[in-house]
């Protein structure tokens, strides 16, 4: 257990914080409910079954003042109480306050159990006041309650920040001008004793002032200037009024604008969304520069400086007898707080310090030198509670149910439901022997929620439940697919033939929907019918030729069907989606057109379109005599004799497909392409060890090749990439897949592209090889420009330069020089 | 038990203020009256973001207009407008709720990186 205190809390009127020291560090909580947010609104809202502490109440202060309660601090050591209508009873501000340090207790994980703490005050409290916030404190849990002075805090903070360990002799003012009050301070040290020794302030002034300022002085002014209407400003500010909601809309932006003038010079503040009175669509962009903001704010300053001047001229000083301004609170983020103050005063101003927790820093730095008390242990009631949930693991629902029962005592016990996500939070609610509640799902996700019990000072207690998993993923009913879903694109290794590239895997569960974009790799002309690209879908493995697997959808966009030519080089979107029952959506997007091609196709119905299947059937033929061909002359004479035996079947097919007319309407076709599809994976069983012994080599060499240069030239992220392939070699040799091999293989290829672009060898030969095609460039004076500056750099022996001189020299070669690949399909990837 | 961990992988904020920005372009566009070509362009560089802009993990954003509102929505920050404050429903979207989705043990989890800043009105 700890000796000493360590927790301070900062209880604002506004907002409040906790914070920790830990080994010399302060460690401040974030706000578990409010993502990462360190400071929780000081505002609490009651309803019939649950109290909410924070941000979510302080949405409702305003508009439900009867069931929701802010700045009470201000109330704290009165009679004053707060009539709740919603639970028909009246809190006292200890009440309340306590409220907010149960709720701070909730963002502590460090497990310590929280039985002492130091919480800040401000400088104007007196007895009864301080009394009352220990009060609070003790009704929050805590049987040790010590409390310190928000000036001094913020001192302490600064000291420590400082590594001063004790502050030298002197005085120096803290200005703390926060979201809605403002306070000064004047402290005092000596003989190693800080004090406070006199204060201001303003209950109803901080930023929130300044974001109303910017709406009602100087965007409703310009908006009025530039559309008809006669009382916006109205209309925006009371309740009941036309633009209410636009007026919140225009503080929010306004609030940005602020936060922005702290770092730039001039903000933008879009005005939309609204009809004036002649009709006229309101749409402005307003700028707001720094010096405009200043000016508006400039009174309140300048009032806050009155307040300081006061505190002088009481205590017979000069600003010359103070060393700093010590600034705190959100608000002094705005450089015009800092420097009006400076410049008045005519002393620095101190903005060394984080101002939005400052306070709650300094009372944990307070906190590590307070001892905890002995003796009074902490008397927390030791409940062991069962919970049994009942609730749908998966759901397709917004919401869904759930009920809970729970065995043992749960007077005085209450729960919060929280989502994982931070989308949701249930609130704090007294917990019964029955519980139930909807909670609502994220689509498309596994949602987790968090059920936490509490004592009645928010102590955790510990419980047997589980954490509650809900699967609102599409994988819940839908049904997998029994064989992967590829698309046949151009081959860019093998010029004039095919691949497959995966779409959906198999058991991928349905719906499924995949979108990509790629480069067509030759034109359409508008009205020639000779220029097509083609959207082939089939279904079979991946790894399989083109020609072995089924098709099952098939979109052909030819020259009279585009509204303009299309250019090799301009981009399809290509999009597939599969429903639950397996009808296939083909969409094809060409953007230099803006036109979609879209097909449904039914399970049920086969798409064989017979031009196709001859083309296919022609291809495969002439594969299977180039496959004999070649493990003849290998004397792979097993391979060779089995694919000879195909040969006859292939001739049948090959026949019957060229007397087939293209429009023959009998069953034929699919015959066929069944046989055709059999002779194909036959075709690819007895080929498939050459192929892969092939890339297997390719591989290696490759692998050789960049090992080597890596030594010579390469840095540490290519080694990193190159020793993270090589660790999975023996995985992807074990799928026995060519494409997964060469796929490596590929990998490898780019680390040893990138690595010899930087060796002034291949950067050397690479310019000689353009110097001799220099005549072919296409701009001559540009290319002889870049030839004299790569010569200089071979010199110079300046290697970059010589890099970018080839990229520009590659650039002039004429396109029609590069090497122009037969394409089938349209596209590759 | 102790509370669920929260997943504490931080997006950038430029990253959020692209989505903010693509968001309220999605907006503009959805009033405009074409042929959705533009709301293609959206839509494709909301695919990006989703997929393919990371490695295993991906931004997408969701617009709660029209959505009923509650204080337990802690996905939203709202400001109420009228004068009433039950039955409530969202009826101006500011920012949109940013979702930063990865995978977990097969599970798809979605974080929300940014709540939405909304206004909320009692429903009509």
């Amino acid at each position: 257990m700890e000796n000493t205190i360590n927790y301070g809390i900062d209880l604002g009127t506004t907002n409040s914080a906790i914070a920790k020291f830990v080994k010399g560090e302060i460690v401040i909580f974030s706000n578990p409910q409010d993502y990462g947010r360190n400071t929780l609104p000081s505002v609490v809202s009651f309803k019939k079954d649950k109290i909410t502490v924070g941000n979510k109440a302080k949405e409702y202060l305003e508009k439900d003042p009867k069931s929701v309660v802010g700045i009470f601090k201000r109330k704290m050591g009165t009679s004053e109480r707060f009539k709740i209508k919603s639970i028909n009873a009246s809190k006292t501000p200890i009440e309340l306050s306590a409220q907010v340090i149960k709720e701070l207790k909730t963002f502590v994980n460090t497990g310590d159990d929280l039985d002492a703490v130091v919480i800040t005050i401000p400088a104007s409290f007196d007895t009864i006041q301080s009394n009352a916030t220990k009060e609070a404190g003790f009704q929050a849990g805590f049987n040790q309650v010590v409390l310190l002075q928000e000036p001094i805090a913020a001192s302490l903070a600064y000291a420590n920040m400082k590594k001063e360990t004790e502050m030298q002799e002197g005085q120096w003012l803290v200005y703390d001008l926060g979201g809605g009050t403002f306070d000064v301070a004047l402290i005092n040290i000596k003989d190693g004793e800080m004090k406070v020794l006199d204060h201001e302030g303003d209950n109803f002034l901080g930023g929130a002032d300044f974001d109303n300022m910017i709406v009602e002085k100087f965007l409703i002014p310009k908006i009025c200037k530039e559309y008809k209407f006669s009382n916006l400003e109205d209309d925006m500010k009371s309740a009941s009024g036309k633009f209410n909601a636009k007026y919140y809309v225009l503080l929010r932006r306004a609030e940005e604008a602020k936060i922005t003038l702290s770092a730039k010079t001039s903000a933008e503040i879009v005005i939309d969304g609204f009809e004036d009175e002649d009709g006229n669509e309101v749409d402005m962009e307003i700028i707001i520069t720094r010096s405009e903001f200043n000016e508006l704010v400039r009174p309140n300053i300048d009032g806050t400086i009155k307040m300081i001047k006061k505190i002088l001229t009481r205590n017979s000083l000069k600003p010359i007898d103070l060393q700093f301004t010590l600034m705190v609170g959100g608000s002094t983020y705005i450089p015009y707080v800092r420097s009006r103050v400076e410049e008045i005063l005519q002393i620095p101003a101190n903005c060394e310090i984080d101002p939005t927790t400052a306070v709650a820093i300094g009372a944990a730095y307070y906190a590590a030198t307070k001892p905890k008390k002995i003796g009074k242990s902490s008397a927390k009631t030791k409940t062991s509670i069962s919970i049994k949930t009942a609730y749908n693991k998966a759901s397709k629902e917004k919401d869904e149910l759930f009920s809970a029962r729970i065995t043992g005592e749960t007077e005085g016990l209450s729960y919060r439901i929280t989502r994982q996500d931070g989308g949701f939070d249930s609130g704090i609610k007294k917990l019964a022997e029955r519980i139930s509640e909807d909670l609502p799902l994220v689509d498309g996700a596994f949602n987790f929620f968090s059920l936490v019990v509490y004592d009645n000072e928010n102590n955790i207690i510990e419980t047997d439940i589980e954490p509650i998993g809900i699967n609102s993923g599409f994988g819940i009913s839908g049904q997998p697919i029994p064989e992967d879903i590829c698309l046949e694109v151009d081959d860019y290794d093998n010029p004039g033939k095919t691949r497959l590239i995966l779409m959906f895997q198999k058991n991928s569960v349905l719906p499924l929907r995949k979108q990509f974009t790629v480069p067509l790799n030759r034109g359409l002309i508008k009205d020639n019918e000779e220029d097509y690209i083609v959207i082939n879908v089939l279904e079979g493995t991946h790894l399989a030729l083109p020609e072995a697997n089924k098709g099952i959808g098939f979109l052909k966009i030819t020259g009279k069907q585009v509204s303009r030519t299309i250019a090799k080089g301009s981009d399809i979107e290509i999009t597939l989606s599969m429903t639950e029952s397996r009808d296939l959506t083909i969409a094809a997007y060409l953007n230099m057109s803006d036109q979609e091609f879209k097909q449904t196709f039914n399970p049920k119905v086969r798409h064989t379109p017979i031009e196709f299947l001859k083309e296919q059937v022609e291809d495969l033929s002439d594969k299977l005599d180039v496959e004999i061909q070649e493990a003849t002359d290998n004397e792979d004479f097993e391979t060779a004799g089995a694919l000879t035996k195909l040969k006859k079947e292939m001739e049948t097919v090959s026949q019957a497909t060229v007397s087939l007319t293209n429009d023959d309407v009998t069953d034929k076709r699919y015959q066929l392409e069944d046989k055709k599809r059999k002779i194909a994976q036959e075709i690819d069983s007895a080929t498939k060890d050459k192929r892969i012994q092939a890339v297997k080599t390719t591989y290696i060499e490759i692998k050789e090749e960049c090992e080597k240069m890596l030594d010579e030239n390469g840095n540490d992220h290519e080694r990193k990439t190159f020793n993270d392939i090589v660790a999975q070699e023996s995985a992807f040799f074990a799928t026995n897949s060519p494409l997964k091999i060469q796929e490596k293989s590929d990998e490898i290829y780019s680390i040893v592209g990138k690595i010899r672009w930087r060796t002034p060898e291949f950067l050397t030969n690479l310019f000689q090889w353009c110097k001799k095609n220099q005549t072919k460039m296409n701009d001559q004076t540009q290319a002889k420009s870049l030839v004299d500056a790569g010569n200089f750099a071979i010199e110079s022996q300046n290697w970059e330069r010589l890099s970018e001189i080839n990229s520009g020299l590659l650039n002039l070669l004429p396109k029609g020089a590069e090497k122009e690949a037969t394409t089938r399909i349209g596209f590759g990837l | 038990m102790r509370e669920t961990k929260k997943a504490t992988v931080k997006v950038p904020q430029a990253f959020l203020d692209l989505v903010n920005q693509i968001f309220e372009i999605d907006k503009k566009a959805s009033n405009i009256k074409e042929e959705n070509s533009i709301q293609r362009n959206i839509n494709k560089v909301r695919g990006l973001l989703e997929v393919d802009f990371f490695k295993d993990a991906g931004l997408t954003y969701h617009n709660p207009i029209g959505e009923s509102y509650s204080e337990t929505r802690t996905d939203c920050e709202a400001t109420i407008a009228g004068t009433e404050v039950d039955n409530l429903e969202i009826t101006e979207v500011i920012k949109p709720i940013i979702f930063h989705t990865y995978t977990e043990n097969e599970n798809t989890i979605k974080n929300i990186s940014q709540p939405a800043v909304v206004i909320v009105q009692a429903k009509k």
